[in-house]
């Protein structure tokens, strides 16, 4: 089955926007990225926004996915956006001290736009 | 005579000699300065609390009255010390020891058997009261030290989205730890987007605490929230800068103020004085 009908990834405005409910595993987490990129590719998109609210564990497997995603977005001209992260998972992250490197966080999705639509004016200015 | 009887027996001529016991147990407990703060109506109290849990234990050769005594302490909050607690209980123990000897003048088969039976109830006792009265005042502190550290970090709503926690006193390990906790889960629930941390009050700052301080900014920053230092003392940027601690990428301000006004300018707003005033 292909990755995007596991963890769908919406379109709005110009944004893109996906939830992962279900637990990411190496493997999936390949595809995801792939097809994250891909998506980004297809709609010309300016921003990602990726939820990990539902996630109980991060790895740093998948920390450097989110990473792989915000930079190959950006030079794509995309931004990413990561929110939802939980205190439990934000404190096993800093303890690793694994960098998030070009990937803006938010306390919500709503503040996630915020960001998005003001990078994206600081762009067009 | 059975155990039982040994018991009966005793306590009836201790109850008989009450008075003298209660003298000699003050003026010995006197000589120690044990009794300076107390009323003589605490003394009497305190006399017969000690006397009737001990013939109440010698009495049934059980030991419910130490119990029920160590809890009463506790319950009425009795301003006594440990050692005077003990020492009641040890004086006591010396004033029967005699009186048991003048007992059995020239009998000393009847002594024998008397304190086979006296003394093993009387350390029972006395370990009974200590180790209860131990185990109340070691609850007592780790109540305190819980309060304590549920205090050490209050989080003070300055504005809509803009949280301000005052730092005081030392941080060690656990205080850092209960912080890190306590802000994560803060801005889990209320989702503040800024939190000012004035560490005005922190007199010395080493590596671990700074530490702390940096893993708790780089925690909330992957949720979302920035975390803001203000109000560095000299002496603890000294030591940030001869620790080599690496402060970029984190707003710091001087003072509380500037902190304030960073906070307003970055969520949008903008204090302007009213012309009016």
């Amino acid at each position: 089955m292909a990755t995007e009908s596991i963890i769908p990834i919406l379109k709005l405005d110009n944004f893109l926007i996906s939830s992962p409910q279900i637990a990411i595993h190496d493997r999936i987490a390949v595809q995801y990225k792939d097809a994250l990129l891909q998506k980004i590719a297809e709609t010309k998109s300016k921003g990602l926004i990726l939820d990990i609210s539902a996630i109980d564990v991060v790895d740093s497997f998948l920390v450097r996915v989110i990473s792989d995603v915000a930079s190959a977005a950006n030079v794509m001209g995309c931004h990413t956006v990561l929110t939802g992260m939980s205190p439990a998972v934000a404190i096993t992250l800093a303890e690793m001290d694994l960098q998030l490197k070009g990937v803006f966080t938010a306390l919500d999705i709503g503040k996630s736009m915020k960001i998005l639509q003001r990078e994206e004016m600081r762009l067009r200015d | 005579m059975v155990k039982s009887d040994l018991g009966e027996y005793l306590c009836s001529k201790l109850d008989e000699n009450r008075q003298a016991i209660q003298a000699e147990w003050v003026s010995q407990m006197e000589a120690l300065d044990l009794l300076i703060e107390l009323t003589p109506n605490e003394i009497e109290e305190q006399f017969n609390a000690v006397f009737d849990t001990a013939t109440s234990c010698l009495r049934t050769g059980t030991f419910e009255a130490a119990i029920s005594y160590a809890g009463n302490l506790a319950q009425k909050n009795i301003p006594l010390t440990l050692q005077q607690v003990i020492s009641g209980f040890m004086i006591k123990r010396d004033i029967f020891g005699r009186f048991i000897k003048n007992l059995y003048e020239g009998d000393t088969e009847g002594w024998q058997n008397m304190l086979d039976y006296y003394e093993p109830i009387h350390r029972s006792v006395l370990s009974i009261v200590t180790v209860d009265l131990i185990k109340q005042q070691e609850s007592k502190v780790r109540q305190q030290q819980d309060a304590i550290l549920k205090l050490s970090t209050p989080l003070v709503e300055l504005w809509e989205n803009i949280v301000l926690l005052p730092l005081i006193g030392m941080l060690d390990s656990v205080r850092a730890k209960q912080l890190i906790e306590a802000v994560l889960t803060y801005i889990g629930q209320t989702k503040t987007e800024i939190i000012i941390l004035d560490v005005a009050g922190i007199a010395a700052i080493d590596t671990k605490t700074a530490q702390h301080i940096l893993l708790t900014i780089q925690a909330a920053k992957l949720m979302g929230t920035e975390i803001i230092i203000t109000g560095i003392r000299p002496e603890v940027a000294t030591t940030l800068v001869t620790l080599g601690i690496n402060l970029t990428g984190i707003q710091t301000r001087g003072n509380l103020r500037e902190g304030i006004k960073y906070s307003f300018g970055k969520l949008g707003f903008k204090l302007i004085e009213n012309p009016k005033n």
